[in-house]
């Protein structure tokens, strides 16, 4: 056994002693991210370069210690809770971007560097990077990587997957390797693909190149109100039926439309049953027309108003409302647990109908918030943790829902990672033979000692009792996001 | 506001202790970290948001004591609030930070005589505007001394910051009296004069009188006013902060008219006031009507028709107080009185981002408070601007260095000061 004595001396010889968060009180800092997740890691490290992840990565194995990569802390799977305790590492400290070359149109960052501040910096040279998760502004690339975020604006472009071209890792192992790299065509195996979304179980990133997409010279944003969802669902498959592909169409239903309203203002038509919020980009004249054709499509599926942003400030206060609807969901009830799972898009108002009739059924308020143009649902599920057995109940909707998503022929993750939570749902898409191939997969970057984030993706797995179980995890929480 | 804190809650002063239910909106989501200052410096989640409402928690829960790196930590937050801006779940950041600070008011886990020593001074100087006066009276005679160029070369780092952030064009104090001006049938306005307002930056509420009486207003002075004491509040003596609230309440009520103040940290805190004194009976009415009269005098005047264009070419680079950016939600409108004074504005990287001036920080957390300073240089010499816009005194201060530290010869001033020079300019003989 190691001590925390030597664990710390250890630790302290890899990246420094002004690197090492030790203290019980500071390393509550690091017990949750934004789920209902905890656990108190034994140590916290900064590293400042790969050298000092790889220092790092070597003195945890060589003591045996759980290893956990951070980097903002946003996540909606539990991904960077440390369940099996151990030594965190923060990338928070690497935030620089390296290159930004607006001829190749690629970046290269390092991990910790926000989601929002590489786009924020690319504009200079007419650039973004697309995908754009809601917590964009604090969410780091690195984390992005980890979880194959997606976004409102994936719909057309593509997630993290379709963006990063070469990852530098520190692996489970404790090597430095590059992944793919900066040129666009990838060749031989795709190790990189394997890396991204394997929410920290390989490795940690190091330095991420991603391609960057020119601004679009024109943007139209549409809201649309329906007095149902499911004649919104239904806008939303007629609209890509008709060969239009929006860069992005998200919708609220009633309960979000509300909590959206008391948080932030944003003028979303009172009373409507759900709004769809469209955008369209690219040339002028094409996104006028596209806009007429949505506009008409939506007319015709039932919605009772439909408004276009007159401006950059109506479309940002729009996209406000939509990238904080789920944090704002705290103002209606005292808890909150979400759902992330993935249907085919012809089948949402089905899905709507039967996640409507589980709310009915288990008497919990359930309000919906979803990127609806690739069908991924976020199902959130409103409830008061201080009401006997109401942590037991939302757990058996949650597995409900994911349930129906599978029989829908859907997937159980469309942007937030498996993480804790949903590992004991894999067996229901993956054989024993599918799980044991992908476990092998570890075998090749040093973590089949399951030392790297222990306890995620993976069903069972040994030591990661003490997390309890997500009922108790629940019903100790305050009010909280649980994915 | 007082609280009822859970059983087994470590709290050294209960009564004053943070509403559980305040703590409880933090979802932890953490969309507020790259928000936050001092955690885009250090990194540290325990200098983010997120992290001191975690630490506040742990008390709360009974997990932990106020120990001395939790009150560190509460210590190097800004108050900036630039957090509350950002939390889609509506958290009340600055409040719950306050109530934080009166607990190591209580019982301090360190640093005891520092905090006695500014508890004193706040109350005893800042809040008796005669003593700060002479206070402050040695420091106003060495901004307009001969030699002060030949002195700021000599003086150690920390003085010579201290030095260099003394404004050299204000004039004498400025006295109450001074604030009568305007048409006699003219909107009625009371103006707030401050305190330390009042002692270095008489030429700044000068040009805020001449100003507002130019756009109209029949300016006024209740003489009984007095600090608004949002020091003291951040500094979490929140007993003496409610004895200012209550004496500038009093003081209002029998001038009619908006209260317009020049101060975005003293606007703030007297928009505030009903918070502040949410559990003195009988005062919920009053602080609610003193609140909703109070406007800065950005806002005032951008709501005032016809006011005087003017025609001053210049690059201006207006930087947002925090407080008046971050919990007043005013951005828009000093830059659209400047823009209409002609002024091409400059928009510098990090222009809503705390320049680390913030109160008292500056002499409680000098390191932090210069890296932020430095910050602000850095973009100040990026963007070249002629002069820097700013509507908080601690900010000027903090900018009066900032462009010595960058090199450049930008004049540092107060909103009312540019619009005054501004309209001046277009009207030519009248000024």
């Amino acid at each position: 056994m190691t001590t925390r004595r030597e664990l710390l001396a250890a630790l302290r010889r890899a990246v420094g002693d002004g690197a090492v968060v030790w203290r019980p009180e500071d390393l509550a800092a690091y017990e949750f991210d934004g789920t209902v997740e905890r656990s108190v890691p034994h140590a916290v490290v900064l590293p400042s370069t790969a050298e000092e992840v790889q220092a790092a990565v070597r003195a945890c194995r060589e003591l045996g210690v759980p290893v956990t990569p951070r980097g903002a802390g946003t996540g909606l799977s539990g991904g960077a809770v440390p369940l099996r305790r151990g030594v965190v590492i923060s990338t928070a400290r690497m935030r620089r971007i390296l290159e930004i070359d607006p001829n190749d149109r690629v970046a290269v960052v390092e991990p910790g560097v926000a989601n929002l501040e590489l786009s924020r910096q690319a504009a200079r040279y007419g650039l973004f990077y697309p995908p754009d998760p809601s917590s964009q502004a604090a969410c780091t690339i690195g984390g992005n990587v980890a979880e194959n975020a997606g976004g409102p604006h994936c719909l057309a472009l593509g997630v993290t997957q379709n963006f990063v071209l070469g990852i530098e890792v520190v692996t489970a192992a404790g090597d430095i390797r590059w992944l793919g790299g900066r040129a666009p065509d990838p060749f031989g195996f795709d190790l990189r693909g394997a890396f991204i979304g394997s929410e920290g179980t390989l490795g940690i990133a190091t330095k991420v190149a991603v391609r960057l997409l020119p601004v679009p010279p024109a943007v139209v944003t549409l809201l649309a109100a329906f007095p149902t969802v499911g004649q919104a669902c239904e806008a939303v498959s007629s609209i890509i039926a008709r060969g239009i592909i929006p860069s992005a169409m998200e919708m609220m239903d009633r309960l979000c439309i509300e909590a959206v309203e008391a948080g932030f203002r944003v003028g979303y038509p009172e009373g409507a049953g759900a709004v769809l919020l469209v955008e369209l980009d690219g040339l002028e004249g094409e996104v006028q027309a596209d806009a007429a054709r949505v506009r008409a499509e939506c007319l015709e599926r039932g919605a009772s108003e439909v408004r276009v942003a007159a401006n950059e400030e109506e479309r940002a206060l729009l996209w406000k409302g939509r990238k904080g609807a789920i944090p704002a969901l705290g103002r209606l009830a005292p808890n909150y647990y979400i759902v992330d799972g993935v249907v085919p898009r012809s089948r949402l108002a089905a899905v709507m109908e039967r996640v409507a009739a589980i709310s009915a059924r288990s008497g919990l308020r359930i309000a919906n918030v979803f990127h609806a143009g690739d069908g991924n649902l976020h199902p959130l599920i409103l409830f008061d943790e201080r009401e006997p057995g109401a942590g037991e109940r939302v757990l058996a909707t949650a597995a409900e829902i994911m349930r129906v998503c599978v029989e829908e022929g859907g997937t159980l993750s469309g942007e937030h990672g498996i993480g804790a939570e949903k590992r004991e749902f894999m067996p229901w898409l993956f054989g024993e033979e599918d799980l044991a191939t992908m476990a092998r997969l570890r075998e090749v970057f040093g973590a089949d000692s399951g030392l790297f984030n222990p306890c995620k993706v993976f069903p069972g797995g040994t030591g990661c009792g003490e997390m309890g179980s997500h009922a108790a995890a629940v019903r100790a929480a305050g009010p909280d996001a649980y994915v | 506001m007082a609280s009822e804190a859970k059983a087994g809650a470590r709290w050294p002063d209960p009564a004053e202790a943070p509403a559980p239910a305040d703590l409880a909106r933090c979802v932890h989501c953490g969309l507020c970290l790259t928000a936050c200052p001092t955690y885009l410096v250090t990194g540290l989640e325990t200098e983010s948001p997120r992290g001191r409402i975690q630490m506040a928690r742990l008390i709360e829960d009974g997990r932990a004591e106020l120990t001395p790196a939790i009150q560190s930590h509460w210590s190097l937050c800004l108050q900036c609030r630039a957090c509350e801006a950002v939390c889609p779940s509506g958290v009340p950041y600055g409040r719950i930070q306050e109530h934080a600070r009166a607990q190591v008011q209580a019982r301090p886990a360190a640093g005891r005589a520092g905090l006695r020593v500014r508890r004193l001074a706040l109350r005893q100087v800042v809040a008796r505007p005669r003593v700060l006066g002479a206070a402050l009276a040695p420091a106003r005679r060495f901004a307009g001394w001969r030699l002060r160029g030949l002195a700021e070369r000599v003086l150690p780092g920390r003085l010579r910051t201290l030095a260099r952030q003394l404004p050299s064009n204000q004039g004498p104090p400025f006295r109450l009296e001074e604030a009568a001006a305007g048409p006699a049938a003219g909107e009625p306005v009371q103006f707030f004069a401050g305190c330390v307002m009042r002692e270095l930056f008489g030429g700044a509420h000068r040009a805020t009188v001449r100003v507002l009486a130019r756009a109209g207003a029949r300016v006024g002075a209740p003489a009984a006013q007095g600090c608004c004491g949002a020091l003291h509040a951040h500094e979490g003596d929140l007993a003496f902060a409610r004895r200012l609230a209550k004496a500038n309440i009093a003081a209002f009520e029998g001038a009619e008219g908006a209260i317009v103040v020049n101060s975005a940290g003293c606007g703030a805190a007297m928009k505030e006031y009903p918070q502040l004194l949410a559990g003195e009976p009988g005062w919920a009415e009053r602080a609610a009507a003193f609140a909703a009269r109070v406007r800065d005098l950005s806002e005032w005047l951008a709501a005032r028709p016809g006011l005087p264009r003017g025609a001053w070419r210049t690059r201006a680079a207006y930087q947002d107080a925090c407080h008046l950016a971050h919990v007043q939600g005013v951005r828009r409108e000093p830059r659209a009185l400047l823009a209409a004074a002609g002024c091409e504005l400059v928009e510098t990287e990090g222009a809503d981002t705390c320049c680390g001036a913030a109160g008292l920080y500056g002499l409680v957390q000098p390191g932090m408070s210069a890296e932020l300073r430095r910050r602000k240089a850095e973009a100040f010499a990026a963007a070249r601007p002629d002069v820097i816009v700013t509507g908080n005194p601690g900010c000027h201060l903090q900018y009066l260095a900032a462009v010595r530290e960058a090199g450049i010869g930008a004049e540092v001033l107060h909103l009312a000061e540019a619009l005054d020079r501004a309209w001046g300019a277009e009207a030519g003989p009248e000024r």
